[in-house]
């Protein structure tokens, strides 16, 4: 009982104290609101400087500021989002409110009324002149997709340039032409005409120097909805692309000489078909005719190595198919909220291809038997990535893909395993101590050391956890060292299986004609390494195959 | 009593060298809402200094953006592996607005962006990118351990986008070729910004988080 009263008239005390001194017992927020929406309120957008020789009659509002005063200000001084000074000799008569901003004052300062200041930020919306606070919801505020801003955009240009990855087939391939997008209520539309012209010597009027890239797509739906589109083509195109991304592939290229794709020509026309759901599901049907050519490497420049000659080009099958497919791609990697949801990555492709093509083409110039071809084949690049608490994560990576059924698959269909990006206790497409169960043969066989395997499989395991790099390094003093190494960096310790094999020939050690082979054929290694962001540098070493050296690895970006 | 004093007097001294240090470094600050208020709102977040550094400002002057990007993560300490429970992420972005001289600073939230003004001095645009907001990640009725993370991302425009490295072609490249600029100077500054983008070198990460905290009963 002595509680209750003792509380009470304190309420009653504090109540009339206000009341007695006519204070706003409103919140600040409230406070700054009510007086920029009232009428009378001289509102300012931006800078506001009051001289000292001058005087204003109040009350006065200032959105974002600064405001600097030196004069004085007769009234109440309103700051939202705005920081304010007060200069010696300043003087306000009324209140001075401080939302979402700070008060630097000089000496001999006059402030009639209350000083009252909260450094929040204000959320609010425009509605004409007057300002309605935003409740905070935290729907609004999910992570977003990356990539869905970009999506948005609408644009004309008549001289648009892009560069795609280095090679050495092409050089640097560079993109010039017009493009066009139009996002609307209803969708968006979009047509690209690029020509493409290829840097690496000899540089002449052909279609080793020059290609094309042209495209339409119309999509009906803003979030979710149907995509046509239709492309026409004469570009050199990788054979594998699933284990490095293009910047590494390009800057191995450039800076080492060392080229870890190979190239065909693919000359035609496709049609897609399909829909997606927002940015992160798409499903599409993909129908088309290409004629595919084999190129050799040319010679582009490099840093390191430049007068060395440059790895053979494998030869391809040439000839003409007609493509049917499906392309499935569902990346929720951004989205954190959803914890079994979220952190994944599929890539799955499935392709019909039916045609008339020379196998094997070599170097001698004897004329191709042609073959009448139709095969099958799937690709599934699947990834999850799990983070098991802040700055910890768990990331699984299965690739697998290959011959479905039907005819041997063609060279540019083809896969290979090891090196980069795959099992990183191995080199590249080399095997002196083991079987060849990389490339299936390419390696002893053929110029180039061609992916020859019909079907893969790889599963990659890592396991990274955050430390601070700050403590060597700070942000003001270490300039020369810049180059990767700021912010935090990660451990990481890594595992990679995986081989290839063929289907209906080959050698014993490499054929399995049924399913996947026992998994003691598999080939293995373990890793650590120290991961900067967007340098990482990583030890590798094989556990299968005990006389392969230790491998060294410099990756831009993650390893998956 | 003496040499009570003079440790009393070097342990203050030490304090506040580390505070004006910890004040100075840039970073993300994160506080906790009072007790009472744990399940009613989230956390306040701050960052700063992070336009402080000679490099940031150069390369804003030379009209490269900055982008800011906040992630909040609500976590509970468990047995064994710790369990994240809301998501809040938004941004700031710093551009420099060559008509009128003028430093513009944009909060997006959800794609909703909010002006946060535009300014003639680098001095009070980082005022504005530093003014702290309530994040709406209030901890929910339970009588788990909680923690909150904050990661601040700092970086110049990312060179995946196309758009974006488009946008650095029509700046540095195309003026030079219309010969309004020193083509040898744009090419090199292009693959200075290039490179160093590339290998990550405009591109921090600060993170903080608070101490564990449970729900007052």
């Amino acid at each position: 009982m002595r509680i209750v009263l003792s509380t009470v008239v304190a309420l009653v005390t504090l109540a009339s104290s206000a009341f007695a001194q006519g204070r706003d017992t409103r919140t600040i927020a409230a406070v700054a609101v009510g007086t920029w929406n009232a009428e009378g309120t001289t509102r300012i957008i931006g800078a506001y400087d009051v001289p000292a020789d001058k005087e204003v009659s109040g009350p006065v509002a200032v959105l974002n500021g600064p405001a600097l005063i030196s004069g004085r200000i007769v009234g109440t001084l309103v700051a939202i989002n705005a920081d304010v000074r007060l200069e010696p000799g300043a003087r306000i008569t009324g209140d001075l409110i401080v939302l979402g901003g700070t008060v630097r004052r000089g000496d001999s300062v006059s402030i009639g009324g209350e000083v009252r200041t909260q450094a929040e930020l204000l959320r609010y919306t425009m509605d004409g002149e007057q300002i309605v606070a935003d409740e905070p919801i935290l729907g609004d505020w999910r992570p977003r997709i990356a990539g869905r801003r970009a999506d948005r955009d609408t644009y004309t240009e008549l001289f648009f340039v892009a560069a795609r990855t280095y090679n050495r087939v092409e050089g640097l391939p560079i993109g010039v032409g017009p493009r066009f997008r139009r996002t609307t209520s209803w969708g968006r539309f979009e047509i690209e005409a690029l020509g493409v012209v290829r840097t690496a010597e000899p540089i002449r009027w052909d279609r080793g120097t020059i290609g094309h890239d042209a495209k339409a797509e119309l999509r009906v739906g803003v979030k979710n909805g149907l995509v046509a589109g239709g492309r026409l083509f004469d570009v050199v195109a990788p054979v594998e692309d699933w284990q490095l991304r293009e910047v590494e592939a390009g800057l191995s290229t450039f800076l080492r000489h060392e080229d870890l794709r190979d190239h065909y020509g693919r000359h035609g026309v496709e049609g897609t078909i399909g829909g997606r759901l927002g940015e992160e599901v798409s499903l599409h049907g993909v129908f088309g005719r290409e004629r595919w050519r084999s190129l050799d490497a040319r010679r582009p420049i490099s840093l390191l190595r430049d007068r060395e000659l440059w790895r053979v080009n494998p030869t391809m099958d040439e000839g003409t198919v007609d493509l049917f497919g499906a392309r499935l791609r569902v990346d929720t990697r951004e989205r954190l909220r959803s914890p079994w949801t979220g952190g994944w990555y599929i890539k799955a492709d499935f392709e019909h291809g039916r045609g008339t093509i020379a196998r094997d083409v070599g170097p001698l110039p004897v004329v191709p038997t042609l073959e009448d071809v139709s095969y099958t084949r799937g690709f599934l690049d699947a990834r999850r990535y799990t983070k098991l608490s802040p700055g910890t994560e768990l990331n699984v990576r299965i690739v697998t893909g290959g011959q479905l059924g039907g005819d041997r698959l063609p060279r540019q269909r083809r896969l290979s395993v090891g090196g980069p990006g795959s099992i990183e206790g191995y080199d590249f497409r080399r095997s002196k101590y083991d079987d060849d169960v990389f490339t299936c043969g390419g390696i002893a066989g053929e110029l180039g050391r061609p992916a020859l395997c019909d079907r893969i499989a790889v599963g990659q395991l890592e396991l990274r956890q955050d430390f601070d790099v700050r403590w060597v390094r700070t942000d003001r003093n270490d300039e020369w060292w810049r180059p990767g190494l700021n912010g935090r960096g990660q451990w990481v310790v890594f595992a990679d299986a995986g081989r290839g094999w063929t289907v209906g020939d080959g050698a014993p050690a490499i054929r399995n004609d049924r399913g996947i082979p026992p998994l003691r054929t598999f080939r293995t290694s373990l890793g650590f390494g120290v991961d900067f962001g967007e340098l990482g540098f990583y030890l590798a070493k094989s556990t299968s195959t005990a006389k392969e050296p230790l491998n060294f690895l410099v990756r831009v970006g993650r390893r998956f | 009593m003496m040499r009570h004093a003079l440790l009393r007097a070097l342990g203050l001294a030490a304090v506040l060298v580390t505070a004006v240090g910890a004040q100075r470094a840039p970073g993300v600050e994160i506080l906790l809402p009072t007790p009472t208020r744990l399940t009613a709102e989230g956390p306040l977040v701050k960052a700063r200094g992070v336009l402080t550094d000679e490099r940031m400002r150069e390369l804003l002057a030379s009209g490269f953006p900055a982008r800011l990007t906040y992630r909040v993560e609500l976590w509970s300490s468990e047995r064994w592996l710790d369990q994240l429970h809301r998501t809040a992420e938004w941004e700031v972005d710093v551009r420099w607005r060559g008509v009128d001289k003028k430093y513009v600073v944009t909060q997006i939230v959800g794609g909703r962006s909010l002006s946060l003004g535009a300014f003639a001095r680098i001095e009070d645009a980082e005022s504005a990118v530093e003014r702290p907001l309530r994040v709406p990640v209030a901890a929910p009725n339970s009588r788990r351990r909680f923690y909150y993370q904050a990661v601040l991302e700092v970086r110049t425009l990312s060179v995946s986008d196309l758009d974006e490295v488009n946008a650095w072609l029509q700046g540095e490249l195309q003026p030079a070729v219309r010969g309004e600029r020193n083509p040898g100077t744009a090419l090199s500054r292009g693959v200075r910004s290039l490179t160093t983008r590339l290998l990550g070198g405009e591109r921090r990460e600060y993170g903080s988080r608070t101490p564990l905290f449970r729900l007052p009963r």
